[in-house]
Formats: structure tokens, C-alpha cells, sequence
């Protein structure tokens, strides 16, 4: 910009092109290769960095008489798909991706090209790389895709739900029309649990969807346990895993949108059922609900389960949208939606879990709240 | 009068599987079920039957993908008809209606869920017929 300036106070009255030319020259075609919006280096064959534009040397530092792979991978070896190799090799543009680390150990992905530099005999001496970090456009890329088959999973869920209430119904009708009670009890139950799996994934969807407002209310803890636990009561009994609840009795009323508290619980039992039912190594399971108080400032609800567990791989992904741990048995919505709830109320939620133990959920909920 | 044909029905869903049950068994068939797709095979190498109604999307490990596969591998069960079910479809790009034409993978008819149950009726019917001419069984 200096220079740019410089130009038009000193060149006012010349013709345009001439102007240019001149400010071309007087940034100087290095200044110029500095300003381009991306990495450019020049390498030799030993793969070292003669020159380095200042984006390059801005985010992998200085770089200049280094090897390239140890500025861009901290690694001593030649990288194996080496597009600047390739060029010294054939003397043509190659081109390629690469995985590399900046200077603040960010990771970053780049699309890089390779351009072989020719001397006044034709013999290539140089390989000018020009990349651009393509980080952003890979991550968005990740998570088109990553949406695209989740909503394939949700759609297949919802159709199993409605082929349960469907069937369900039909069992039921066949119940009645037999007068078999028995029978149409059980349609009838189907239909319910079907049902009520719909409405649980609709309310995911709203809840992960809408922008809103909490509405807090000064509300016992316990009782925040307690409904969201007999919500489950009889899923629970029906899979023969125990669902036990306790709350402080000294814990006092919190400030928080029951509403939303009981969704998150919802989902974390929901989830611990879920885990106890996939854990085929133990007969019996156990779920546990918890309101009690936690370093004396924080309400903290537990769900603890003693299901399957997860390991550090899981544990990485579970709050991202449309992540399941369940395959194709979950929407990746329940945890998502959990945590969406909990960080409104200026809360967390840590996990500690250990494949075949079991998981513990914990939110931990500022007493104060404003 | 012959035995009621024998299907099998395989679906980790055990609310779809009791529905399939009483639908087909107020139809007059013998129904065996497997909540899973090893059990399932091991049903269809012991009792044989005349159709299986196939859930191809289990979330278990052998999943309906892999019964079919084994199945259409073995010279002894090769024959029998494979009905697919699953909810999912066009939107995974799946065109399992063309699977025919992959005698790996191959099942004769598929059905998405939620499943239209006269139609399907309609078409083990069918199915049964051939597997009658084709295999000649003698309690059809």
C-alpha cells in the first residue's frame, strides 16, 4: 500500500500504462510474488528452499535453506507423492495434495503445484511450488458429505419407526377384531414405542434446528431427574436394565428451562440404554440418574451407565451433529442437542468412559445463573 | 393338503419382527424368525425354508448382506427366493432392485420400508409358485 501511495503522489499527471509500469517497478517483481495470495518457494534438487514468498514465510516460518519437507512436516524423509521430485524428474507441472503443519502447528491442507524452473539450457536447477490452503473448502466438503448420509440414516430410522407403527396397528386391528386383548396390547405398545421415537428424533430435529430463547424457572433439580426418568421407566424394565434416580436433598432450586434440562436428560438416558443394550458381555445392566452438587459452586446431573463404553476415538466425535455411536441405530442428534441445551445455560458436560464399563455423563451447571 | 410353505424372517428389529410374524402366520404360513443375521443363517442351513424375508441394513455384525451373500454362495441354498427388506433406498444411492443382475449379492425382489403388506403378500405368493417349479417341492 506504501508503495501505492508513493505512486500517487509522485506520478499524478503521467499517463495510466506508464504509472503502472512504474509502480510495477518500483514494488519490484519480488515485492509483487510477496503480495500473490498464496505459498511460493523455489526448491532445489536436495528439496531446499532458495526463496520464499512473505505468505509462505508468514505461516511456516522462515523456511528459506531448509528442505521443504522438514518446513512443511517437521520429517527428514522426501514426502512420497513429492510433486517438486516429479518435476526435477520429467520437467513438467505436477500437481498434488498435501497434509502439511503451519508454523503455529495448525494442521492445514494444501493444493499444491510443482513448476519446473529452466536454465538458458533447457536443464531444470529449480522447481518453483505454488499452493493455496484449501483447509476451509476440504472441512466444508467433509461436512456436505457427512450431512448428506446422515440424513440417509435419519430417513432410514424414520422408516422403521413407521413400518413399527404400521405393523403395530396391524397387530392391533387382528387383536381386536379376534378380541384377543393380549394381542392388541401388544400392537398397541408397539405403536406407542414407535411413536414415541418419532416424536423423541422430531424434537432432536427442532432442538438442533431453532434458534431459542431458554426459558428459566427456579426448579428443584430432583424433580428434573425424576421426570425425565419415568419418562423411561418402562423402556427400561422392557430391556430388564435398572433405572435407579437420586437427588440431594440438600441441593436447592436452580435457575433453568426445564424444558430443555429434561430433553438433555431424555437423550443421556436414552443414550445409557442404548449402550447397556449393546453390551452383550454382562447379563444384567444398571443406569443411574444423579442430581447432586459438584465442587459446591456447580448442580451437576450424572446418567452413569455400565454398558459398552467408548473408546478415545469415540469420544473425539460424539458431541458433533450426525455423529452415532449406535450405527445406523441413532441420528447423532441426542448428544448434539444436549450439548447445544447445556452450553445455553452457561453449563458442560464432561464424559469419562472406558470401553466394556461403562459411561458417565456429567453436566455441570453454574448455581448462579443469570 | 400339503404343509404350509416355510418362510423365514430375519430383522434385528424385534418390533417388526413380531409384526411380520402375525402378519404372515394369519396368512397361513409356518414362520420361523432370527434376530440376527448368523442365527438366521444357521436357521436357513437347518430348516431349509421356502423364502426368506431378508432385512439388509441389521446393525449387526453379519449383517442381511452378508446372508445373501453366503446364501447365493452355497450350492445348497442357492435356490432359495430372498425377499430384501430396508428402509433404506434411493436416498444412499442403493438401487437394490437391480441386484439381480449380481448373482453375489443377488435378492429377487425388494421391498423398502414401510412395507405395503398385500403387495408383498402378492409377491411371495409368486415367488413361492417359482421356487415350486423351479425346486419341485414335494410339500407344496
Amino acid at each position: 500500500m506504501d508503495h501505492l501511495k508513493k505512486m500517487d503522489r509522485s506520478q499524478k499527471n503521467a499517463p495510466v500504462s506508464t504509472q503502472i509500469s512504474d509502480t510495477l517497478l518500483d514494488i519490484g517483481y519480488r515485492g509483487i510474488i510477496d503480495l500473490l495470495p498464496c505459498y511460493l518457494s523455489i526448491q532445489d534438487r536436495s528439496m531446499n528452499i532458495l526463496f520464499a514468498n512473505e505468505n509462505f514465510r508468514k505461516d511456516f516460518g522462515e523456511g528459506v535453506g531448509m528442505p521443504c519437507h522438514r518446513v512443511y512436516k517437521g520429517r527428514d524423509e522426501i514426502c512420497a507423492t513429492c510433486p517438486v521430485r516429479e518435476s526435477f524428474k520429467d520437467k513438467q507441472i505436477h500437481l498434488s495434495e498435501e497434509n502439511v503443519h503451519l508454523s503455529d502447528g495448525e494442521l492445514a491442507q494444501l493444493i499444491v503445484y510443482s513448476v519446473p524452473v529452466p536454465d538458458m539450457l533447457g536443464n531444470v536447477q529449480a522447481v518453483m511450488e505454488m499452493s493455496t490452503n484449501i483447509t476451509r473448502v476440504k472441512q466444508l466438503q467433509k461436512e456436505l458429505t457427512f450431512l448428506g448420509q446422515s440424513i440417509a440414516v435419519l430417513s432410514h430410522d424414520m422408516k422403521n419407526m413407521l413400518e413399527g407403527v404400521q405393523g403395530g396397528s396391524y397387530v392391533l386391528e387382528e387383536g381386536l377384531k379376534d378380541g384377543d386383548i393380549a394381542l392388541a396390547t401388544r400392537g398397541w405398545d408397539i405403536v406407542k414405542r414407535n411413536i414415541g421415537e418419532i416424536s423423541n428424533i422430531a424434537q432432536d430435529i427442532l432442538y438442533s434446528c431453532k434458534k431459542r430463547d431458554i426459558e428459566r424457572h427456579e426448579v428443584p433439580p430432583g424433580e428434573i431427574i425424576r421426570d425425565a426418568a419415568a419418562l423411561f421407566r418402562e423402556k427400561a424394565a422392557a430391556m430388564g436394565i435398572a433405572l435407579g434416580c437420586y437427588s440431594d436433598p440438600s441441593l436447592p432450586s436452580a435457575n433453568l428451562d426445564p424444558a430443555g434440562m429434561r430433553r438433555v436428560l431424555s437423550n443421556l438416558i436414552w443414550n445409557a440404554l442404548e449402550a447397556c443394550k449393546q453390551d452383550k458381555a454382562k447379563d444384567t445392566h444398571n443406569v443411574m440418574v444423579r442430581a447432586v452438587f459438584h465442587a459446591r459452586a456447580c448442580c451437576a446431573f450424572e446418567v452413569e451407565d455400565d454398558g459398552i463404553g467408548m473408546d478415545e476415538d469415540q469420544l473425539d466425535n460424539i458431541f458433533e451433529g450426525f455423529y452415532s455411536g449406535k450405527g445406523s441405530g441413532g441420528t447423532g442428534l441426542g448428544l448434539f442437542v444436549a450439548d447445544k441445551i447445556v452450553r445455553e445455560h452457561s453449563g458442560k458436560i464432561e464424559v469419562l468412559s472406558a470401553p466394556g464399563k461403562g459411561s458417565t455423563f456429567r453436566i455441570l451447571l453454574p448455581m448462579k445463573q443469570s | 393338503m400339503g404343509k404350509p410353505p416355510k418362510i423365514l424372517i430375519v430383522d434385528d428389529n424385534q418390533d417388526l419382527l413380531f409384526t411380520m410374524e402375525t402378519f404372515l402366520k394369519r396368512n397361513g404360513f409356518d414362520v420361523l424368525t432370527a434376530d440376527d443375521g448368523q442365527k438366521g443363517l444357521a436357521l436357513i442351513k437347518e430348516s431349509h425354508p421356502d423364502l426368506v424375508l431378508l432385512d439388509i441394513m441389521m446393525e449387526t455384525t453379519f449383517s442381511g448382506l452378508d446372508v445373501c451373500k453366503a446364501v447365493r454362495s452355497d450350492a445348497d441354498l442357492n435356490d432359495i427366493p430372498i425377499i430384501g427388506i430396508s428402509g433404506i433406498g434411493d436416498e444412499m444411492g442403493i438401487q437394490i432392485d437391480k441386484w439381480g443382475d449380481d448373482d453375489y449379492f443377488s435378492v429377487d425382489e425388494f421391498f423398502e420400508k414401510p412395507v405395503d403388506r398385500e403387495k408383498l403378500l402378492e409377491r411371495i405368493k409368486v415367488r413361492l409358485k417359482k421356487g415350486v417349479i423351479k425346486r419341485g417341492h414335494p410339500d407344496l
